[in-house]
């Protein structure tokens, strides 16, 4: 089956590289990822951290507002991305490394848009040899 | 004539009411007239200078041995958690040691313990120098001033010759107070004052206090042909440890990064569930 076909599914994944956070990344369950398949609702471009609001359709067909923590611009424009890489309306999916508590919030692994283009973030690693 | 004019421009200042940064209802500056003999006129020129006072830096003083002018990114090259200044940790106190206890149980149980830095307190110091983010330095003679990408945390290391401030009257801080000497190539800065509420030397499962008697003296120096700087810390804190806390860091010069404008907005973490989650633990 599938994932896109998925309204949501959870993987088990090992992450290497950490993202650092503003806050404690020990919040987020590293070991899982939950893939969303929705739509946009916000991008905010901003210091520390950017971040996504997606609205995901449940098993039942609610929606369910869905927070996704990034890194910096600084990291991201080093990746690939732009502000107005996504905006409201737009489907995407996203995978994230969801919260513990299950609460529909999680830390961001990738994005993936309706046109097939994949977007990761940088890792942090400022003044080595692959910051490049 | 000429005195007194002067002195009401500095007593102006002096005599309104403190602002905080909550909007208050619009004032009217007072008119205020100078007492007959006050003096208020020679209190400015016997205060020290700043350092950013051209006098100051151009006072005669031997060559600074190098400059850390540049971005610094600490080198997580070979290891990703070498932002963390342990372990080894020292021997705790009790009262800290519950604290490390009570965040290795937090973190056991997939929580995060008491993430003040999560909740916009300020960073300080020592972990303020190793966020994932660059850190500015601009160094001139009598200083050197340090800008975190992170939360564009201030640090000021004065170079002029100054003492620390009287412990009555220094305003505590994050960031603590740093002054710095030149030991042949290496610069010594020794940091003191620093606040000692959440205020942490370590967090995500080692939650160590920093407590008002944290003294910070840090051994710098230029390496890997001005490619890197090596800090060499050595923490005391005797209400929170034993003895000499001691970790040596390298940063990475990044020439390609400018730091920007951060800041912790009221309606960041409404964003960033996860510091509003029920993983934390707050108290």
């Amino acid at each position: 089956m599938r994932l896109r076909l998925a309204m949501w599914a959870v993987l088990v994944a090992v992450v290497g590289v950490p993202v650092m956070a503003h806050h404690s990344p020990a919040a987020f369950d590293r070991t899982k990822q939950v893939t969303l398949v929705g739509t946009v609702k916000e991008f905010r471009w901003q210091n520390p951290h950017t971040w996504i609001e997606v609205l995901v359709p449940d098993q039942s067909k609610k929606e369910v507002l869905w927070g996704v923590e990034l890194t910096s611009p600084t990291y991201l424009v080093r990746a690939g991305w732009k502000s107005n890489l996504i905006k409201p309306g737009d489907k995407v999916t996203v995978v994230v490394n969801p919260v513990r508590s299950g609460e529909p919030s999680g830390i961001f692994v990738s994005l993936t848009l309706a046109d097939g283009r994949t977007f990761l973030e940088r890792p942090a690693r400022l003044g080595t040899p692959d910051s490049k | 004539m000429h005195a007194l004019a002067i002195g009401a421009i500095v007593a102006i200042p002096l005599l309104l009411p403190n602002l905080g940064c909550n909007s208050g209802p619009a004032l009217e500056a007072p008119t205020i007239e100078p007492p007959a003999g006050s003096g208020a006129t020679s209190d400015a020129s016997t205060e020290p200078l700043s350092a950013l006072a051209p006098a100051n830096i151009a006072k005669a003083r031997p060559a600074a041995p190098f400059t850390v002018t540049g971005n610094w990114f600490i080198d997580v090259s070979e290891n990703p958690n070498a932002w963390r200044f342990g372990p080894p940790y020292p021997k705790l106190k009790p009262a800290a040691q519950a604290e490390a206890d009570a965040s290795q149980k937090a973190a056991a149980e997939g929580k995060v313990y008491k993430d003040d830095i999560g909740q916009c307190w300020p960073a300080g110091l020592p972990l303020i120098m190793t966020r994932y983010w660059p850190m500015a330095m601009i160094q001139i003679p009598t200083s050197i001033y340090m800008v975190s990408g992170f939360m564009n945390s201030l640090r000021i290391v004065y170079l002029d010759g100054r003492s620390h401030t009287d412990p009555d009257i220094v305003v505590r801080t994050y960031n603590g107070e740093s002054i710095g000497r030149w030991e042949g190539d290496t610069l010594v800065v020794d940091t003191r004052h620093f606040r000692g509420d959440h205020h942490w030397m370590d967090q995500g499962g080692m939650s160590i206090p920093a407590g008002e008697q944290l003294r910070i003296i840090e051994r710098i120096r230029l390496v890997s042909d001005g490619k890197q700087l090596e800090i060499e810390y050595t923490m005391t804190d005797p209400e929170n440890w034993d003895g000499e806390w001691k970790s040596t860091k390298r940063f990475n010069r990044v020439d390609d990064v400018d730091i920007q404008e951060v800041s912790c907005l009221p309606d960041l973490n409404e964003h960033l569930q996860s510091t509003t989650s029920k993983t934390q633990v707050l108290q």
